[in-house]
């Protein structure tokens, strides 16, 4: 996918995870990406690896850096103790015009994950993201109660409780992920 | 009575410390190849005193993270939480032997480097090959796996290779919070070593004060901090952060970076030498790529590239003829387009558009296009207050707020043909610039 298509749908999925409650900060825009990309099969070419969090992508980091250098998002500073949040800027909406249909196309998958990801923190984001990336790397043969391990294991600063409770909500996304798969353009 | 501990001389840090086995490491054909590896590829055609070498930057980078380790993990500087959030710290035997992991990974971090740094990495190894992935092999060579067997105890290499290339480069192996933590050390966004030196020791060789910083300052207030969140509550992941007290040192080295990258490390000169470098190898090198193999590897630094070039810019017959006589001469290509405010506002790609456009009117041999984003995140970082609250660098910091991002967008023309170019590109510009609908041209712009 080419930059500017790309940017496009990064910016559209900030703005709904915004509509929706997002704090939108670039912890909660990297696990909404990866929900969007590895769930939902929106072919945006972002590699992920455990780092930030859980799973993060650098080459989205600097991505994101790319578009504020561009002024297509801007940090918004908060009051302290918390992290900035990310906004899209006025300029956007000439980068948005040029790619309608593609914004059409994966409406659907965006609303998804603005949805359900929308009005979860760091942490619950930390636990999802991180069950997603177990859950696909398991080949669908670990159980819950092994994938929640795991996650515990990968961060120890995660509870099981907490590991197994976002382990079955991402199941659960998984599920629910078919429908829309069902109906979205080819990759 | 033999020594244990040497001393070299530094411009930068006085003087590196290093123990018997570090010497070792130190004395290793790979790394002794380091002495022949310009730092900063051709920059000293522009900035003749940049003719400084990999080996004196790892030896500093080693240094600095010797020091950064010894603070982070000093027992005044730690708290409960962090304490139960990485077990290592509670170990004595465990920090000696990552202090020596920290310090052989920063000292190994840059072995793998090509002839001429990074200047012709991209184009000139095989698919899937950098670097960092030769540095890996390196490190697990027959070379250096004596030497990790030699130490009591011994250094498993694949923790010299996760610190020395981090996860972003050793996406295959995984990496406790520990594990992360020491890498960035070395090689963080943030306050990585590496960084800190090149930016420190490069001013001091190009002779420009950008990249001075208070490091000492910086790095006696590093510290082990629990990442900052958002309103529904932070992860306690562990991170590298700062006191409240070393924030206006963080803030100089984030400026140290901008003012380094914009104007020295992205001069459009040196870009453009860069380039021609990459072209000239492309036709030298046997075929066209460079070996990974460790022993070939080793084989070739800037000396003998060095040499190649001047044999090719004197004799008409030799492969890259042409390419190192531009070199050679210094008839390097000339900026016809560089980005700015107004065309990226319209395009944020118009330096694609403008170089395609002259490249089908006038051919592709004549020009050349540079294209570099900043790779990395805004500075933020977690800062303990002196109330000992931890928060977000960016909540407490206007001037990390402001600190530009470094983008760079160059279309460079060959000489025989820069007046012409520039006079049909000032005519059609406005046109070539503007983006076009995705259904018109498939989203290409």
């Amino acid at each position: 996918m080419d930059r500017l298509r790309r940017a496009a749908l990064l910016i559209r999925l900030m703005e709904k995870l915004r509509e929706k409650g997002s704090w939108c900060g670039e912890t909660h825009v990297q696990k909404a990406v990866l929900f969007l990309q590895d769930l939902l099969r929106v072919p945006l070419g972002f590699q992920f690896t455990l780092y930030k969090h859980g799973p993060f992508s650098f080459d989205l980091r600097d991505e994101l850096t790319s578009m504020r250098a561009d002024e297509l998002l801007r940090l918004e500073p908060q009051q302290p103790p918390y992290g900035p949040r990310i906004a899209a800027t006025p300029r956007t909406e000439r980068i948005k015009n040029l790619f309608r249909k593609t914004l059409s196309d994966y409406d659907a998958s965006i609303n998804f994950v603005a949805e359900r990801l929308g009005a979860k923190g760091v942490a619950d984001l930390e636990g999802l993201a991180t069950a997603l990336y177990v859950t696909q790397h398991s080949g669908g043969c670990w159980s819950l109660d092994q994938r929640s391990r795991q996650i515990t294991e990968i961060k120890p600063h995660i509870s099981y409780e907490d590991a197994r409770s976002a382990t079955e909500e991402v199941d659960c996304y998984i599920r629910q992920a078919k429908e829309i798969l069902a109906h979205e353009p080819a990759a | 009575m033999p020594k244990h501990f040497h001393e070299i001389r530094d411009p930068i840090h006085v003087f590196v410390r290093l123990d018997t086995h570090e010497r070792e490491i130190l004395d290793s054909s790979p790394f002794q190849r380091l002495r022949h590896i310009h730092q900063l590829a051709l920059t000293y055609l522009v900035y003749p005193g940049a003719s400084h070498k990999r080996f004196e930057h790892s030896l500093g980078v080693m240094e600095l993270a010797g020091r950064v380790f010894d603070v982070v993990t000093n027992e005044q500087n730690i708290t409960d939480e962090m304490r139960d959030s990485l077990p290592q710290l509670k170990s004595k035997d465990d920090l000696s032997y990552w202090r020596r992991v920290i310090r052989a990974a920063a000292l190994c971090h840059d072995i793998g480097h090509l002839p001429f740094s990074h200047a012709a990495e991209k184009e000139l190894l095989p698919d899937g090959w950098d670097h960092e992935r030769l540095t890996r092999k390196i490190i697990d060579s027959d070379h250096m796996r004596p030497i990790w067997d030699r130490i009591t105890p011994p250094i498993r290499s694949q923790d010299i290779i996760k610190l020395a290339l981090g996860p972003k480069k050793a996406n295959d192996l995984s990496f406790a919070d520990w594990e992360t933590i020491l890498s960035e050390i070395i090689i963080g966004d943030a306050f990585g070593v590496d960084r800190m030196d090149y930016l420190l020791r490069d001013s001091h060789h190009v002779g420009v004060a950008y990249g001075h910083f208070d490091h000492y300052r910086l790095i006696d207030t590093l510290r082990l901090l629990p990442a900052p969140g958002d309103k529904k509550g932070g992860s306690h992941e562990p991170a590298l952060g700062v006191e409240e007290g070393g924030l206006h040192s963080a803030e100089a080295l984030m400026l140290a970076r901008y003012f380094m990258y914009s104007q020295v490390y992205f001069h459009p000169v040196r870009r453009i030498y860069d380039i021609h470098l990459k072209d000239f190898l492309k036709k030298w090198l046997p075929s066209g790529v460079f070996s990974v193999e460790p022993d070939e590897h080793m084989k070739l630094t800037d000396n003998e590239v060095i040499a190649g070039l001047r044999e090719s810019a004197l004799d008409g017959h030799k492969e890259g003829h042409i390419d190192a006589c531009v070199i050679a001469k210094r008839e390097h290509f000339k900026v016809l387009y560089e980005r700015n405010p107004n065309d990226v506002e319209i395009n944020p790609e118009a330096g694609q558009s403008i170089f395609g456009a002259l490249s089908a009117q006038f051919g592709t041999q004549y020009f050349r296009r540079d294209r570099y984003n900043q790779r990395s995140g805004a500075p933020d970082f977690p800062v303990r207050m002196r109330n000992g609250d931890a928060v977000s660098s960016l909540a407490v910091s206007e001037t990390l707020n402001r600190v530009p991002i470094v983008s760079v967008d160059y279309v460079f023309a060959d000489r025989s043909i820069f007046s012409e170019a520039e006079k049909w590109l000032k005519s059609n510009r406005n046109e070539i610039i503007q983006p076009k609908l995705e259904d018109e041209n498939d989203g290409s712009t």
